[in-house]
């Protein structure tokens, strides 16, 4: 006898772990098929922005650190692909008859990463982000499957973000050069992460992931978590970043207009320009951003040609 | 490309139970093999195998993904387990 939405509901919130397709309600499964997809996509995407800015690696070893994220981001992806196969959705539809701007990953991983600095900081800022989201993910989902999934994705996951963290220390301690193109890459990446976690929670008024539990903090908390590292990182690291710690709130407090608009082609944030509206940063979200067709490409160019060879 | 799923299961260490750590899509056993090793180096394994998730036989549950066969012959076997 398959749930109801509000039974499975109050049994997610109890414990109630669901370890098949069969057992979910129609707004379970698509809750959850948003979910995988954001994070498929998102993995994917990581890969040829990650791929490109390698070429930056300024030393054998450094080329095979980032080669090596680049072959686990792409791993997860799979796996979270895959994942979705087991729901009855195609993951070769997903990854190959897609447009580019119908994917689901963030705005971030539609930049170009133009140096080692840009690198180091996506590593040590959006898989920061990245371990926010999914660790949360992790402790608290009601999905059997996907908990076991991410056992792998979130060991690795902390590497990625050492690579980053111990490459930015070494950088900032450098000083010069080395420190001001750190900092550039900071500006503009640093808001970018703040604005990834989405909409703030008093204008979220419902929120499927969480009645279902597959997920177990709301936007606002996951965006106060990664701040709570990044920006103590950054002061450290003697670079500036647009938030502080407020002793009254015992939060973190943004010093810039949020959200705001962002100039892609000039990798700039538009603070003097004010506020924005949610509705304007969705507008620049569903736009996509420059690199969007080229990553999205460069991951599937091949396949049509291989394909024929082998039929 | 026709591919099959398999599952990959391994354990770290003699004395452990080979346990379930994921699964690949691949045309053939071979490159199965291949992609369960590339995919899961998190950790260095003391043994690994993949299974054709096909060739999987459920015992007691007729739901999940490893109860395609559960619908067909052993289908009428099967009890729910909820």
């Amino acid at each position: 006898m398959p749930f109801t939405e509000e039974e499975i509901k109050a049994r997610v919130q109890n414990g109630y772990i669901v370890e098949s397709p069969e057992e979910m309600t129609e707004g379970y499964r698509k809750a959850l098929a948003i979910q995988l997809t954001v994070q498929a996509d998102t993995e994917l995407m990581s890969a040829p922005s990650y791929w490109m800015a390698a070429r930056h690696a300024p030393s054998a070893n450094t080329q095979v650190s980032a080669h090596a994220i680049i072959q686990d981001e792409l791993a997860h992806a799979n796996i979270a692909y895959r994942l979705l196969e087991d729901m009855g959705i195609s993951k070769q539809k997903l990854v190959y008859e897609r447009e580019p701007h119908e994917f689901k990953h963030p705005y971030g991983f539609d930049q170009p990463l133009d140096n080692w600095a840009d690198l180091v900081v996506a590593n040590g800022f959006f898989d920061r982000a990245g371990i926010c989201l999914l660790s949360d993910v992790h402790r608290n989902t009601s999905y059997g499957p996907l908990k076991r999934a991410l056992v792998k994705v979130d060991m690795e996951e902390t590497f990625h973000l050492r690579h980053g963290e111990v490459w930015m220390r070494r950088l900032a301690r450098a000083g010069g050069a080395a420190k001001e193109i750190l900092q550039r890459s900071v500006d503009w990446m640093f808001p970018m992460t703040v604005e990834w976690f989405g909409l703030p929670d008093d204008r979220k008024r419902h929120s499927g992931q969480l009645e279902y539990r597959l997920k177990g903090l709301t936007n606002d908390q996951l965006r106060q978590l990664w701040m709570s590292s990044t920006v103590p990182l950054c002061e450290r690291l003697g670079l500036d970043v647009p938030a502080h710690f407020d002793e009254a709130s015992q939060s973190y407090v943004l010093d810039y207009p949020f959200p705001c608009q962002y100039d892609a082609s000039e990798k700039r944030w538009l603070f003097e320009e004010g506020r924005i509206t949610w509705g304007q940063v969705f507008e620049r979200w569903k736009g996509r951003g420059p690199m969007n067709e080229i990553y999205v490409e460069s991951i599937r160019r091949s396949r049509g040609q291989v394909s024929s060879w082998l039929n | 490309m026709e591919e099959a799923v398999y599952d990959v299961f391994a354990r770290k260490r003699r004395a452990e139970p080979l346990r379930h750590i994921g699964y690949v899509d691949a045309t053939d056993d071979a490159l199965a093999r291949v992609y369960a090793w590339k995919t899961y180096d998190e950790e260095n394994w003391f043994e690994m195998c993949v299974v054709r998730r096909a060739h999987i036989i459920p015992v007691n549950r007729i739901d999940g993904p490893y109860a395609a066969r559960a619908t067909g012959r052993l289908g009428r076997h099967a009890v729910e387990g909820r």
